[in-house]
C-alpha cells in the first residue's frame, strides 16, 4: 500500500529525497505564519521544521539555553546537525523561541550564500491595519524566493497553489471526520503521523496518498479498545510517541487542537481573485493557531469547544511544553471554560525529549479512570 | 486582606525621602522623581484626571497630551521587588494560573489585578505586544480582570520604515481612543508641549550616556536602574527635572575629573535586565571591586527625539521608533541582531573591561541569544563574560548572598581583582 508512507515521520523522508534527487529545492518553514502555497507556487518544496524524534538536543541547548523551549532547541538541534538538507529557511515571529532559532542559526553559519535565508513579521492582532502589514510581509517573502529561485510567481501560480493546499485541508477535515465516528478507524497517533507527512511532503502526492488512505478506511477495522475519548490541545507536539503512550493507557485520541494537527491546514483560504496575496494573508492572519495572537483567545476556546461537541470528546489533555509561555499562560481561560463546561481536563508539562514516559502513563491512566468514574 | 498596593508604595517612597533628607540630602533628587509619579497615580482621580493603565512602551507623550494619566504596570514590581514576601504573595498568586516559568514582572502585575489590589482603578488600559510571551500572556488576562475600556497596539518583530509607519497608524486609532475615553479631541499644541519636554528630557538621557563614557564615569551604576522611568514619564516635568539634576550633578565631576569611585579599576557592561530586587548589587561592586557598571545591555540610552513636533505624522513615526528602541525592547524583543548590536555598541563606546550577562530568568528569549553575544564579546573584545541566572524580581529564585558570591568568584578568578574591602560576601 503506497499510503504507507503516510506514516513515516522522518525528517527526511523518501519523498523528500526523491524531490532533492530531480535537483529541486526544499525550503524550510518555522512557524505557522509563512505561507507555503507561496514557496510552492515558484516549485518549490516547503517543509515545516519539527524535531520528530530528536533524542540529544545539547548542541543547540549550548545556543539556546536551558531556559527556552525542547521543541525550539530540538529544531535548531537537526538544523545544526544537518538533519534537514535544505535550500532555504523562512522563519516568522511566532513565538520568541521561534525567532531565536532561526537567529542561532544565522549565526551559527551566517555563511550560506547558496541559501535564502529569510525572517518575516507576522502581527499579533487582527485588523485592516495588521493585515496590511502581514501582507506586504508576504511580498517580501514572494519577491525573495522569486529572486532565488529564478521565476515569476503569477497569480495564476498562487491560485493553483491555493487551490492544491485546500485540497489537501479539505482531506485532513475528511480524515478528522473518521474519527467522529462511535469507534473510530483511526488513532490520533496515527493522525498525527499523516499531519506530519502533510507537513513534510510535496502536497501533489500527499494529496493522492491521503485520498487512498480514504478509501481504504472503510475497510478499516474499527478501534473498539479505548476507555475514552480524549482530546490534545498544547504546545507544538510532533511526536506520535507521546499520543501512543496516552492511547495505550484506552485514551483514544479523537480530536487535537495542535499546530501540528487540525490547526495547521484547516481553514481554506477563501480566493479573492483581484487581490490573491491579501487571500492568503487574512486566512494566515485571522485562523486561530496558538495563543500567539493575542486578540484571538477566544476564537482559539470556541475551536476547541467545537471540536470537542462535534467528536464527543470526554476529556482534553492540555500539555505545555516547559518554557513556552504562549500555550503555558493559557490556562488561565481554559480551567474556568472547561470546568464551566463540565470537560474534566488534564494539564500536562512536557518535553519535547521522551524523557518522562512513566508519569505521563501514570497521570494519564488515573485522569481515564476519573473520566470513567465520574462521568 | 486587601492591599492598596499604590498608596502603600507612595508611603514607602515618603517614608524613604524622609529618610534620606536627613542622611543623604543631596541625593534627594534621585527620590523626589519616584514620589512625583507615585503621588501622580494615587491622586489622578482626587485631581480629576482619567488614569490609564499601561503595559509595554505605550505612547505616554500622547496620554500625557490629553491630561490623563499614565502608569506603567511594570513599576510596581520594580518598586516592590526590594520585599521579597510581598513579591511573594503576588507572584504565587500568578502562578496558580500561569506557568512559573514566565517572567516575575508579568507575575506580578498579574497577581496584584487578580487580588485586586491596584487601589486605583484605572479607566482605561492599553498594552502592547512587546516585549515577551510572558508579556503576551499576561496582559491580555490582566485586561480580563480590569474590564475597563482597552486597546492593543501591536508592535512588530522588525525595526524598519515599514514597522515605524505600521505602529504611527496604530497611534491614530490610540488617539481616536483617547478622545472617546475623555471626551476631549487631540490637542496638537498641548502634545508640542509634552513633546518639548520629552525631547529635552531624552536629550539630557543622551548627554547622560556619553558622560558615563568618560574615564573615570561620573555616575554612579544605580542611576540607570532609575533612568528606567523614562519608558513611564517621558514628557512628565519631573522628569524633566530627574534629568537636569542627573545632568549637571554628573557634568560638575566630569569637569573636574571626579568619578563616581575614588579609583575606578574596572568598568563593568551589564548585559541583561538590572536587578530590581536588589539594585544595591551595583552599589556592592562599587565598594567591594572598585568596579563600575558603565551601561546595561537593556537600558542603552539612546533617547529619540522628535525632528518636527508640529509635523503630526512624523510625530507618531518618531514615537513609533521611540518604542522599539526604549528599554528591555530595542535589544530583547525583535531581531537578536539588534541585541548583539547594542552590545557591541556597549564595549565599544565605554571602553568596557568586564562584561557580566546577569540574566533575568524570566527573559527566556535573551538566554536564548546569549551565546550570540557573549561569543561576540570574546571574540572581538577577549573578554570572558559572566554568565549568571537569578530573578530580578523575585529573590526567592536566588538570593542575594549566592548572586554575590558568583560575581566574586567571578571577579577574583577570572578578572583578577582583589576585593577593596574585608566584607567577604
Amino acid at each position: 500500500m503506497k499510503f504507507e508512507k503516510l506514516f513515516d515521520t522522518s525528517i527526511s523522508n523518501e519523498s523528500i529525497k526523491e524531490w532533492k534527487a530531480q535537483g529541486k529545492k526544499v525550503i524550510g518553514t518555522i512557524c505557522c505564519h509563512v505561507p507555503e502555497e507561496i514557496i510552492h507556487a515558484a516549485g518549490m518544496l516547503p517543509i515545516r521544521v519539527r524535531a520528530t524524534g530528536c533524542e540529544d538536543n545539547s548542541e543547540a541547548e549550548t545556543w539556546m539555553s536551558s531556559l527556552s523551549c525542547s521543541f525550539a532547541s530540538s529544531c535548531l538541534q537537526y538544523l545544526i546537525d544537518e538533519t534537514y538538507d535544505l535550500d532555504g529557511l523562512i522563519a516568522t515571529d511566532g513565538c520568541m523561541m521561534a525567532t531565536r532559532i532561526y537567529d542561532n542559526w544565522n549565526y551559527i553559519d551566517p555563511d550560506k550564500k547558496d541559501h535564502y535565508i529569510h525572517i518575516s513579521a507576522a502581527p499579533r492582532l487582527v485588523n485592516d491595519l495588521s493585515l496590511d502589514y502581514y501582507k506586504n510581509e508576504l511580498k517580501d517573502i514572494k519577491e525573495g524566493i522569486e529572486k532565488f529561485a529564478g521565476v515569476k510567481i503569477t497569480d495564476e501560480k498562487l491560485k493553483a497553489s491555493v487551490d492544491l493546499y485546500n485540497e489537501t485541508r479539505r482531506l485532513i477535515r475528511e480524515l478528522y471526520e473518521l474519527r467522529m465516528a462511535k469507534n473510530p478507524v483511526i488513532s490520533g497517533t496515527d493522525t498525527l503521523k499523516i499531519t506530519l507527512a502533510a507537513a513534510s511532503m510535496p502536497k501533489e502526492e500527499f494529496n493522492v496518498l491521503l485520498k487512498d488512505f480514504l478509501e481504504d478506511a472503510k475497510n478499516r477495522t474499527p478501534i473498539t479498545t479505548n476507555r475514552t475519548r480524549l482530546m490534545v490541545i498544547g504546545s507544538a507536539l510532533d511526536n506520535p510517541e507521546y499520543m501512543k503512550v496516552i492511547e495505550d493507557k484506552g485514551g483514544l485520541i479523537v480530536a487535537d487542537a495542535l499546530c501540528f494537527g487540525s490547526r495547521y491546514l484547516w481553514e481554506p483560504v477563501e480566493l479573492d481573485n483581484n487581490d490573491v496575496l491579501g487571500s492568503i494573508a487574512k486566512s494566515y492572519l485571522t485562523r486561530p493557531v496558538c495563543p500567539r495572537m493575542i486578540d484571538l483567545h477566544d476564537e482559539l476556546h470556541e475551536v476547541i469547544q467545537n471540536m470537542v461537541e462535534e467528536y464527543k470528546v470526554e476529556g482534553i489533555i492540555y500539555e505545555k511544553l516547559q518554557n513556552c509561555e504562549c500555550w503555558g499562560g493559557e490556562g488561565f481561560y481554559l480551567n474556568d471554560l472547561m470546568k464551566k463546561a463540565n470537560i474534566p481536563m488534564l494539564t500536562l508539562d512536557r518535553e519535547e525529549l521522551m524523557s518522562n514516559v512513566g508519569q505521563l502513563e501514570v497521570r494519564t491512566e488515573a485522569f481515564i479512570e476519573m473520566i470513567e468514574e465520574e462521568y | 486582606m486587601s492591599v492598596n498596593i499604590i498608596s502603600k508604595t507612595c508611603d514607602q517612597v515618603d517614608s524613604i525621602i524622609n529618610h534620606i533628607s536627613k542622611k543623604r540630602p543631596k541625593d534627594l533628587w534621585m527620590f523626589e522623581v519616584q514620589k512625583a509619579y507615585w503621588n501622580d497615580i494615587r491622586d489622578a482621580h482626587k485631581n480629576g484626571k482619567k488614569v490609564v493603565f499601561f503595559g509595554g512602551p505605550a505612547p505616554v507623550e500622547l496620554i500625557y497630551a490629553f491630561d490623563a494619566v499614565p502608569f506603567f504596570l511594570d513599576m510596581i514590581p520594580t518598586r516592590i521587588a526590594s520585599d521579597t514576601d510581598t513579591t511573594a504573595i503576588y507572584v504565587d498568586e500568578a502562578e496558580k494560573h500561569v506557568p512559573p516559568t514566565s517572567c516575575a514582572l508579568d507575575k506580578v502585575e498579574l497577581g496584584v489585578a487578580l487580588r485586586g489590589d491596584f487601589g486605583v482603578d484605572p479607566d482605561a488600559f492599553v498594552y502592547c505586544t512587546v516585549p515577551c510571551d510572558s508579556a503576551r500572556e499576561c496582559h491580555p488576562a490582566i485586561d480580563r480582570i480590569l474590564d475597563v475600556p482597552s486597546i492593543r497596539l501591536d508592535i512588530p518583530f522588525r525595526r524598519d520604515r515599514r514597522g515605524y509607519e505600521y505602529l504611527a497608524e496604530q497611534y491614530k486609532d490610540f488617539i481616536k481612543f483617547m478622545e472617546e475615553l475623555t471626551g476631549n479631541k487631540m490637542d496638537w499644541d498641548k502634545f508640542a508641549e509634552v513633546a518639548e519636554i520629552s525631547n529635552k528630557s531624552n536629550d539630557l538621557m543622551n548627554k547622560i550616556a556619553d558622560l558615563r563614557k568618560l574615564k573615570p564615569c561620573p555616575l554612579p551604576g544605580h542611576l540607570l536602574v532609575l533612568n528606567e522611568m523614562m519608558l513611564g514619564m517621558s514628557g512628565h516635568p519631573d522628569m524633566l527635572k530627574f534629568m537636569e539634576k542627573q545632568y549637571e550633578v554628573g557634568k560638575a565631576r566630569a569637569d573636574k575629573g571626579i568619578g563616581q569611585l575614588k579609583e575606578e579599576k574596572y568598568r563593568v557592561s551589564w548585559l541583561q535586565n538590572i536587578v530590581w530586587a536588589n539594585a544595591g548589587l551595583l552599589g556592592w561592586l562599587e565598594k567591594e571591586f572598585g568596579a563600575i557598571v558603565v551601561m546595561d545591555g537593556f537600558g542603552y540610552q539612546n533617547g529619540i527625539l522628535f525632528d518636527d513636533i508640529n509635523d503630526k505624522e512624523e510625530a507618531l513615526v518618531v514615537m513609533a521608533k521611540k518604542a522599539m528602541s526604549s528599554p528591555m525592547i530595542h535589544g530583547a524583543s525583535g531581531p537578536a541582531e539588534h541585541f548583539v548590536n547594542i552590545v557591541e555598541n556597549i564595549m565599544e563606546d565605554y571602553e568596557v573591561g568586564v562584561s557580566m550577562f546577569i540574566g533575568h530568568v524570566g527573559c527566556k528569549h535573551t538566554f536564548a541569544a546569549a551565546k550570540m553575544v557573549t561569543d561576540m564579546v570574546q571574540d572581538k573584545f577577549d573578554i570572558p563574560t559572566l554568565m549568571l541566572e537569578l530573578d530580578s524580581i523575585d529573590m526567592r529564585y536566588k538570593s542575594a548572598d549566592e548572586v554575590k558570591a558568583s560575581i566574586a568568584e567571578y571577579m577574583e578568578s577570572v578578572v583578577g581583582a582583589e576585593r577593596i574591602t574585608k566584607d567577604k560576601a
